[in-house]
């Protein structure tokens, strides 16, 4: 694996396989990465599950996110609640105490809700994700329809380019094209192999 | 990959693949409304005009416009903020809950749940909101905002400031998740976008998406994560709301079995909405073969077991009242049938408890305008649950000299009538602007996927 960042980089050359079976494609995915090809990332329309697997990605490190916002969240409503009901203006109803259980629903709905937001913020900002941008990564206009794109990294790469193209199109690719990054948003693309 | 049951029957039927998927929901947004949808967006807007006169009304005179009085103080208002809440119940309950136990015919019913979660509590926020009376100085009531005059903060011990933290996060984390679940699909409208407009905005909303497994990855541990927390936030919230009248020491509201027989409810008429809104749009979208009879009939089994489960809490508060030998207790549950609002409480019980049985026969729960007529049902019997939990509570005293009678006015009805027009408009908003049904997950559910 390596980072997709490469995928913009200046003077990159990626291989891309285009298919339209998804089963056909996990096999060629995993086929891909066993045979030792650098995979940029895939692209499919729905999450596909075991293609994570195929591709050798790493468990997101995003729980321990969520759970460090979710521990900020209990923390600031602790100290809300007993800054304003003990320490600044002790409120005494009942003759109960200022500090107690009646904490504890507005301690859960804070960690419940810094945590959803700490969670939704740390996935946009890890993705890349942000409203308005563009899709720079869109190869097919049908990837979020009904292709799914394998990219693959052919600079300095294990497998011979002929071979690579060779096992995506016998795996079912309907395309298979390469694409070279001349610059920003300037992309020389040749095509290598339709299945038309 | 897919380990097909043999013996469960598909999800989706009529033998669709990927594109046929993308095109079917696409479709009433990339084309002209229907004379249906203009019909319907009408008429809910006429009542979002209603609702807008009469909180205009309310807010220029004052909460006299309301039929409240010294012994009723809460009334019309407080029954529809519970009766609105409890319908934004089904919608996280379908995405959240049943993403835990891998439910996947929640699927292709989760995102139109979850707009209806939204938009119900848009319509239940209005009533505490506007009950305070001046509302632009509202902020220093339920937010922890110093007094102007001093160091005096909200009170962190009344579950009334509890029910505004609970609504709130329940809001903005419902929001978040359907938001979440919402970019794969908009990104496909994106990709599709033929007009500059919808370019424009489809781009914007769908945050540079572009299917990447990596994000998937992610993706698929937040939707977890959320469901994972969201999951006993659903059922706090009404836990909460039930609070604002367990807490207190009124005869029939100081009960303990308040939280879950709330939830229960909550559960039962937010599926009672769900399959309104459901029977519905599937026939008039033509989307039959997504929301499919199965579909219809498993939420009807969670309409019956959830209707079962109020119907046994109302025969417990009465057990209870009788066992505890509290002569206020006894009363106030005697009143409830028999006095002079049994006619609420005999058709809560009707509705809720006597009606969802119906629901053992598999021909109730597999023709969609029985099941129609019956959500209809359900809906007035929740809200004759709450109407006979707050009106027949409180219209007696433990002085008799306090005992009134309580009616609405008709600035009331008309916020009430017009708070089905801020949902229904909002509705056919999303239902033409927005993916109903989730394209993205239902195409992982497919048997044919070439």
């Amino acid at each position: 694996m390596i980072d997709s960042k490469l995928f913009l980089d200046k003077n990159k050359t990626v291989m891309f396989g285009i298919f339209e079976n998804p089963e056909q494609f996990l096999d060629t995915v995993s086929k891909v990465h066993h045979k030792g090809a650098q995979i940029i990332d895939c692209y499919t329309p729905f999450p596909m599950h075991g293609i994570e697997k195929a591709m050798g990605l790493k468990r997101s490190l995003l729980p321990v996110g969520a759970f460090i916002c979710g521990c900020i969240g209990f923390l600031t409503a602790a100290t809300l609640q007993s800054y304003t009901m003990h320490f600044d203006w002790p409120m005494i109803i009942g003759n109960k105490p200022t500090v107690g259980v009646s904490y504890v629903p507005v301690l859960f709905e804070m960690t419940v809700l810094f945590t959803a937001f700490g969670i939704a913020i740390l996935f946009f900002t890890r993705s890349k994700m942000l409203h308005g941008k563009m899709p720079s990564e869109r190869i097919d206009f049908r990837q979020t329809d009904d292709r799914m794109v394998i990219a693959i990294a052919t600079d300095n790469n294990a497998v011979d380019k002929n071979e690579l193209s060779n096992m995506l199109f016998s795996g079912g690719a309907v395309l298979v094209k390469e694409r070279t990054n001349n610059g920003y948003e300037d992309f020389t693309e040749v095509e290598i192999k339709s299945a038309n | 990959m897919i380990h097909d049951s043999i013996i469960r029957p598909n999800l989706v039927t009529g033998d669709k693949n990927l594109h046929d998927v993308t095109s079917e929901i696409c479709r009433p947004i990339e084309n002209k409304p229907s004379v249906s949808w203009k019909v319907g967006f009408t008429i809910s807007a006429i009542f979002l005009g209603l609702l807008l006169l009469t909180l205009g009304i309310t807010l220029y005179v004052g909460i006299g416009t309301w039929g409240l009085n010294k012994t009723v103080q809460w009334g019309w208002d407080i029954t529809n903020f519970v009766f609105w809440v409890g319908i934004g119940h089904a919608g996280t309950l379908i995405s959240a809950i049943l993403l835990l136990f891998r439910q996947k015919w929640r699927m292709s019913i989760n995102r139109s749940a979850e707009a209806m979660t939204i938009f119900a509590v848009m319509c239940a926020a209005i009533f505490p909101l506007f009950h305070m009376g001046r509302i632009w100085v509202g902020g220093y009531w339920v937010f922890p905002l110093p007094n102007a005059f001093g160091s005096l903060w909200v009170n962190f011990h009344s579950p009334l400031l509890w029910d505004v933290f609970a609504i709130s996060t329940y809001f903005s984390v419902s929001l978040v998740f359907w938001y979440l679940g919402l970019i794969p699909d908009i990104a496909t409208v994106r990709d599709r976008a033929t007009t500059a407009g919808r370019k424009f905005w489809y781009n914007f909303f769908s945050m540079g998406w572009t299917g990447s497994v990596r994000t998937w990855n992610r993706y698929e541990v937040v939707s977890l994560i959320l469901a994972g927390i969201s999951t006993p936030l659903v059922l706090s919230v009404h836990t909460i709301v039930s609070m604002d009248f367990a807490t207190s020491v009124v005869p029939g509201w100081h009960t303990t079995i308040f939280p879950p027989y709330f939830v229960a409810g909550a559960i039962f008429s937010g599926f009672g909405m769900v399959l309104t809104l459901l029977v519905i749009a599937r026939k008039v979208m033509n989307y039959q073969d997504y929301i499919t009879i199965g579909h219809l009939e498993a939420m009807c089994k969670v309409v019956m077991l959830t209707g079962t489960m109020v119907g046994l809490a109302y025969i417990t508060e009465f057990f209870v009242a009788a066992y505890s030998g509290v002569e206020y207790e006894q009363y106030a549950f005697i009143n409830r049938a028999t006095g002079p609002y049994w006619w609420a409480y005999w058709s809560m019980m009707t509705c809720n408890l006597i009606a969802p049985q119906v629901f053992w026969f598999k021909w109730a729960r597999t023709t969609p305008w029985f099941i129609f007529m019956l959500s209809i049902v359900v809906n007035v019997g929740m809200w004759f649950e709450r109407f006979v939990i707050i009106v027949t509570s409180l219209h007696r005293e433990y002085l008799p000299s306090g005992w009134v009678m309580y009616s609405p006015t008709l600035v009331e009805i008309g916020i009430f009538l017009g708070s089905f027009g801020l949902f229904f408009t909002c509705f056919f908003l999303f239902s033409k602007f927005l993916p109903v049904i989730n394209i993205a997950e239902v195409k992982g559910i497919l048997k044919n996927r070439e």
